[in-house]
């Protein structure tokens, strides 16, 4: 005698695809928003047309290139550059003398840019930007 | 004499959910790499401590061959001051922060400019780096 053998419905259930589907777009959108976003805030002065030139001459002055630092004109080496404009800042009061005005050599890499100007901050100071072209706008 | 009526199976059909899904992934992922950055190459600098940016509207990044873009997109550093002052319209100045993302190599030549188009355009710079290895 021959056993008939059920037939089982084998059909993946399709009912099920669209909440797979669903949580593969979130998957891939929470992928695709992954950057990196960690890093330090820098509160850098509006620059102005007509720079303060009176108030300038006050502030500390760093000039910065690939191998040194210059604080008011006295080269300084990086260990001690960060206690000597901290001393320097410390003794001005108001905020707006605690303005550090920078300015950077054409060829000097962000990576120590961002060192000097972290070093600069730390001692309390503002950092300001005096580019190229401002510079050469002052020699004249 | 009672006619039966006669009823009409009418589901939706499930199997179709599954490629409308899949074109609407399809979708969201176009539109989020329009706008996002993550195909430039450039370096971050390193840093001890780092924090969280917050609320950022737009982002400027400088890669490896010193060109700038904005939100991914190129644009001239002449350029930049207003794009941003565009974007960042009346927002109030905490809702301000413009994420900078510059190659650790660039000079400052390049990178200069740029910090200064996000001052004149009154954003709040956020340098994104790495954390240093000690």
């Amino acid at each position: 005698m021959k056993l008939r053998r059920n037939k089982l419905l084998v059909e993946p259930p399709a009912g099920a695809s669209s909440d797979i589907a669903f949580i593969l777009i979130v998957f891939f959108l929470v992928c695709a928003s992954v950057q990196p976003e960690q890093g330090r805030p820098q509160e850098i002065p509006k620059s102005e047309e007509e720079p303060d030139k009176k108030n300038q001459s006050q502030n500390p002055e760093v000039e910065l290139t690939r191998t040194a630092v210059i604080l008011n004109g006295d080269p300084v080496p990086n260990k001690t550059f960060a206690p000597r404009l901290a001393s320097l800042l410390a003794r001005k009061e108001r905020q707006e003398d605690k303005v550090v005005v920078l300015k950077s050599r054409k060829d000097v890499p962000y990576e120590r840019w961002i060192n000097v100007t972290g070093l600069i901050e730390q001692a309390g100071g503002v950092v300001t930007l005096q580019l190229e072209e401002e510079q050469a706008h002052i020699v004249n | 004499m009672k006619i039966p009526k006669r009823s009409f199976e009418a589901s939706v059909p499930s199997m179709a959910m599954g490629d409308i899904a899949f074109l609407l992934l399809i979708f969201f992922v176009i539109l989020a790499r329009a706008q996002d950055d993550s195909h430039l190459r450039w370096e971050p600098a390193a840093e001890e401590e780092l924090k969280q940016a917050k609320n950022y509207k737009a982002s400027v990044v400088i890669d490896v061959d010193s060109k700038s873009y904005l939100n991914g997109r190129p644009i001239a550093q002449g350029q930049l001051a207003g794009a941003l002052t565009d974007i960042l319209g009346n927002a109030e100045q905490k809702k301000r922060t413009v994420l900078l993302k510059v190659h650790k190599d660039a000079t400052a030549i390049h990178f200069e400019p740029v910090i200064e188009a996000v001052s004149k355009a009154g954003g709040e710079i956020h340098h994104v780096l790495e954390k240093q290895r000690k």
